[in-house]
């Protein structure tokens, strides 16, 4: 679905390129989360997987990114937006401003695309049914709370129906209710097959949902693999990304002696509260 | 929470079904009589028109509280001051003290007056008939550029975003010890601390709107189409090239007599 070949991108007037030599493949209905520290290459990395870079930000770029059988340099952003669809940081600024109510928002896209009004109902409905905003469809846009604010840019952006949802940090500027709310919709789509790539530092749900993990930083690709090997690696440590909170306090349960050196580091709370039960059953078996 | 600005208010008669487009040659036919026509009692007949209209179409009310807002201070400021004052006052009707109250001053007063009115009753209809989206949609049908109907109905509702914004920058830098109430030159020294931010702030949020747009196909090089059904049916059109016509007719004919 999207193929990455040794893509290397400086933005205009920078010296050291925002991207360097990046190579990737994702496979259609994968789920891909980046992670990295700020500046290591992520939101120039979801830029590129939709067309932004080098359409919108200009700058140098080689190598090519292709999605969906679409070379990203070669196709018109217009149209790179029904095969790959990007949501961002921050929710308000992702209302286009020109409409009055949450429906006319969500079918602000499909009118630019110049899709036919008898089609429109049903896919508004389906994006609005999709994103939980089906019972506010008559409020302004600018009355929603953060989190549903940022479904609504989801459910803009899922009713131009693009094979590719990008989403750069879609929960930073949210608490944690409008968070989860958010996180629910995305593993909800996913299951649905939607291939998705999303820039996110929320590591534990990453470790929960996502397929793979790829870990970028100053613009190149450290890690790249399941969540149980990326998150668990040291790396994360030494490149001020931490690592989700069960697998540091079984790392410290393990320098302590506390937890087998042979047992994989757990990245989810089921693994980790399975790991500690079956060290404590091993213990109690032993004292007996 | 910012919420939008619109004057819109819901109803279904006569007016509100009239094609945006109408109504703004309406509101021009009414500007251009305020102004053009002869006579000191056009205005304040266009003025009872128009509180006609606000009454058949159930609109008397907001209607006449807001012009009342409106216009009540600024009447009351035009008749004193060109009642009192006015350079061309001959006739004098009054004489309190040092002061004299003049007939050609209080003429002008009214004719201001009769002319404000009529001008803000027209588009006080116009705001409280037409829901801005429908305002710019039909704007935009009848060729004007979607990027200029995008900027106008934008503008409506960053108002208040950048009102509620205002308030925060404010508040942060008043827990920062900025002093932004006192004298004049105290208020003065605060703006810049409160404006740069503000501006600078904006000018990010600009390239984050870009990319959404873009992202939304704002720019898709093909023809656009409408979740809306904005009639404007040919009697319509006619009825506007018509009143256009009466327009220029009743002003030519006015200056003739």
């Amino acid at each position: 679905m999207i193929l990455v070949d040794n893509l290397s991108y400086s933005y205009p007037l920078a010296k050291t390129p925002a991207l360097h030599e990046v190579s990737l493949t994702v496979s259609p209905g994968e789920f891909v989360a980046v992670i990295g520290a700020n500046g290591s290459g992520k939101s120039t990395l979801c830029y590129a997987l939709t067309g932004f870079v080098p359409h919108f930000f200009h700058g140098k770029l080689t190598g090519r990114v292709s999605v969906a059988g679409q070379d990203t340099q070669i196709t018109p952003l217009a149209e790179l937006v029904t095969v790959t669809g990007l949501v961002f940081q921050n929710p308000a600024n992702q209302i286009s401003g020109a409409k009055f109510t949450v429906y006319d928002e969500v079918a602000f896209g499909l009118e630019n695309l110049g899709v036919p009004r008898a089609e429109m109902p049903g896919r508004i409905a389906a994006a609005l049914s999709l994103t939980g905003l089906t019972d506010l469809a008559d409020r302004s846009p600018y009355e929603l709370s953060g989190g549903q604010q940022q479904r609504l840019a989801l459910a803009s952006v899922l009713v131009m129906a693009p094979r590719v949802l990008v989403l750069d940090e879609p929960t930073s500027q949210l608490d944690p209710l409008g968070s989860r709310d958010v996180f629910a919709v995305i593993r909800n789509l996913s299951r649905r097959g939607i291939t998705v790539v999303m820039a996110e530092h929320k590591l534990e749900w990453i470790a929960a949902f996502a397929d793979r993990v790829i870990m970028l930083a100053e613009g190149q690709i450290l890690l790249d693999g399941p969540p149980a090997a990326v998150l668990t690696s040291s790396l994360l440590e030494t490149h001020h990304v931490g690592r989700p909170r069960f697998t540091r306090l079984a790392a410290q349960a393990q320098s302590l002696g506390l937890w087998p050196a042979n047992r994989p580091l757990p990245v989810t709370l089921a693994e980790a509260v399975a790991g500690f039960q079956s060290i404590l059953t091993g213990r109690e078996n032993h004292a007996d | 929470m910012a919420t939008q600005v619109s004057l819109y208010l819901a109803g279904d008669r006569f007016l509100y079904r009239l094609n945006p487009v109408t109504k703004l040659v309406v509101v021009g036919c009414v500007i251009m009589l305020t102004f053009l026509a002869p006579g000191s009692w056009t205005p304040w007949l266009m003025f009872t028109l128009l509180g006609l209209l606000a009454l058949s179409n159930n609109l008397a009310r907001p209607f006449f509280r807001s012009l009342w807002r409106i216009i009540a201070p600024l009447a009351l400021f035009l008749f004193v001051i060109h009642g009192l004052f006015s350079p061309d006052g001959q006739t004098i009707l009054l004489t309190v003290g040092p002061l004299a109250l003049k007939q050609e001053g209080l003429a002008f007063a009214w004719l201001m007056t009769g002319r404000i009115l009529s001008v803000t009753g027209v588009s006080l209809l116009l705001v409280f008939t037409t829901p801005p989206a429908a305002l710019m949609l039909a704007l935009a049908q009848h060729g004007v550029p979607t990027a200029l109907t995008y900027i106008m109905g934008t503008t409506l509702q960053i108002i208040p975003q950048m009102r509620a914004r205002a308030a925060a920058i404010i508040a942060a830098q008043q827990a920062r010890g900025l002093e932004t109430t006192g004298s004049l030159p105290q208020r003065v020294r605060a703006l810049r601390p409160l404006i740069t931010p503000l501006v600078l702030s904006s000018l990010v949020d600009v390239e984050e709107r870009a990319i959404a747009l873009e992202a939304r196909a704002f720019r898709a090089n093909r023809p656009k189409t409408s979740l809306t059904d904005l009639p404007d049916p040919p009697g319509e059109r006619l009825l506007r090239w018509l009143g256009f016509g009466l327009t220029l007719l009743i002003i030519g004919a006015g200056w003739q007599l």
